[in-house]
């Protein structure tokens, strides 16, 4: 039986009680094996290889034109919607291949949702019609069904307090930092395996910043996040993961402390202490 | 390893300055050790008192280091190098503090014993010293340089130290029960022995920053690590 009054030494971890340092592999949501994408002659990203962890946070970084959101809309094939685009390689969703012939790119889209830098609520419709709309779209038409889902995934974005009593309102009548978490319920509704964020809070004042980090922290326990960011401490912050990209080239990838304390490459120091960029 | 400048110049120049105040203040400390040491050999009361006035110096210099490095942390939030090198220079200024402390234990030390006529165990000290200032000055020189095998050379050197330092109080002691007379002044010389013993210490701290802040590895109390 363990002493309930333990010393301070009995309290300390001992270095011979610690794991070995070859800890047990994540399990996985992306496996991206050898990835290349093309736009027309223009090769956007090269040769990259990542595992993306599931219930973490994965954050990708590097500067302008890296191939940052090219990367992260290839992983729910958003980037085809651009003409001319042409990809190698595989991207694996929980081992399955999403570029298979059988995949339909609408249902890769529900599984893997994605909240884009600025919120676009749609501009018709009510903060309620705005959760929804994905699962209307889907052929959901039980009421009661749809308010559930609607309140929970309010709940989830951390808004539902703030507009219950307004939820017939226009959805653009909400704060920006608002209209962001209601475009992360939008995402939610649809009750996603993974989210994409393409620089959520690029938009936003400090304070919704804060409210959107700390719900991407409480969101990790249910989902797969994968997010891109400029700020290099919001990525410090928030993420388990850090990517780097360069030139359409992953650079280096591992855990955040290993990249913000001792980065093993030369270029991802440079970009990270802000010496280029 | 010499970094490209930052996209920030002000960030730059917070890290040079804060580097350079680290730099003046080991070279303070080294000079009031090495005063406190040549008043005590040369029996030289005027040194003891350069010796204990600059530590004032060293003391407003380990005020500035800490404001200077929270000012970073907070303006420029470094991360990497940068960060590992705020922090070791907040620990070193921390470090050589206390040995700017030691020098001037080590010149009050002194003083009492040139009130009093010479005594020849004062060269018993000398090797301490030596070895103490040796690795004093290879500790920062290994900040300085980021020269990690210097910085990780210096620990085991701290075990010699501690062994000198062990022989010498065993001798000062028997002549204490063989010239009880003068076992004031022989107390005095083995509290010497042991400011310098910390000195090495701090030395030794200070190598294991310089490697943390070169190679973000950390290699204090290995020795302790692999025994638990």
């Amino acid at each position: 039986m363990a002493n309930p009054h333990p010393t301070v030494a009995e309290r300390v971890e001992r270095p011979a009680e610690r794991p070995s340092t070859a800890e047990p592999a994540p399990p996985l949501t992306f496996e991206v094996k050898n990835l290349s994408i093309w736009y027309g002659e223009k090769r956007a990203i090269s040769d990259v290889t990542l595992d993306v962890a599931s219930n973490a946070v994965t954050a990708i970084i590097g500067p302008s034109g890296c191939g940052k959101s090219t990367f992260i809309r290839c992983l729910n094939r958003m980037h085809e919607l651009v003409p001319k685009t042409r990809i190698e390689g595989s991207v694996l969703l929980q081992g399955q291949d999403l570029y298979s012939i059988t995949v339909d790119p609408a249902i890769v889209r529900r599984r893997v949702g994605m909240v884009f830098q600025k919120s676009n609520p749609f501009p018709t419709m009510s903060i309620g019609e705005n959760v929804v709309i994905g699962l209307r779209l889907n052929g959901v038409r039980d009421q009661k069904f749809l308010n559930e889902r609607l309140e929970k995934s309010l709940r989830m974005a951390a808004l539902w307090d703030e507009v219950k009593d307004d939820l017939h309102k226009p959805g653009t009548s909400l704060s920006g930092g608002q209209q962001q978490r209601l475009c992360i319920a939008r995402a939610l509704a649809v009750q996603p395996e993974v989210l994409l964020m393409d620089e959520p809070c690029s938009a936003l004042d400090p304070i919704a910043t804060a409210k959107i980090e700390e719900l991407i922290y409480e969101l990790k326990t249910q989902y797969t996040i994968v997010t891109i960011t400029h700020n290099m401490q919001q990525a410090g912050r928030i993420s388990d993961y850090t990517a780097f990209f360069y030139l359409g080239k992953l650079i280096e990838f591992g855990p955040t402390t290993k990249i913000f304390t001792n980065p093993s490459e030369r270029q991802t120091e440079d970009y990270i202490t802000g010496r280029f960029g | 390893m010499t970094l490209p400048r930052h996209i920030l110049g002000t960030f730059d120049e917070a890290l040079a300055s804060l580097r350079n105040n680290v730099l003046m203040m080991s070279s303070l400390t080294e000079r009031s050790l090495e005063r406190a040491m040549k008043g005590l050999f040369n029996r030289d009361d005027d040194l003891c008192a350069n010796a204990i006035a600059d530590d004032e110096e060293i003391d407003q210099l380990e005020i500035l280091i800490d404001k200077d490095g929270v000012a970073i942390l907070l303006r420029f939030q470094p991360v990497a190098s940068d960060l590992r090198h705020v922090v070791a220079a907040m620990k070193l200024s921390s470090n050589l503090e206390r040995m700017a402390d030691q020098a001037t234990t080590i010149a009050r030390r002194a003083r009492k014993l040139n009130q009093h006529p010479p005594l020849a165990e004062v060269e018993l000290i000398r090797p301490l010293y030596e070895q103490a200032m040796s690795m004093f000055k290879d500790s920062v020189d290994a900040f300085v340089r980021e020269d990690v095998d210097l910085g990780r050379a210096v620990v085991p050197r701290d075990e010699k130290l501690d062994e000198l330092n062990r022989s010498a109080s065993r001798k000062l002691i028997e002549r204490m029960a063989q010239d009880p007379e003068q076992l004031r002044g022989y107390l005095n010389l083995i509290f010497v022995g042991r400011c310098l013993e910390r000195v090495g210490d701090h030395a030794t701290n200070i190598a294991e920053e310089a490697v943390y802040a070169a190679a973000a590895e950390d290699i204090r109390h290995q020795t302790a690590a692999a025994t638990v």
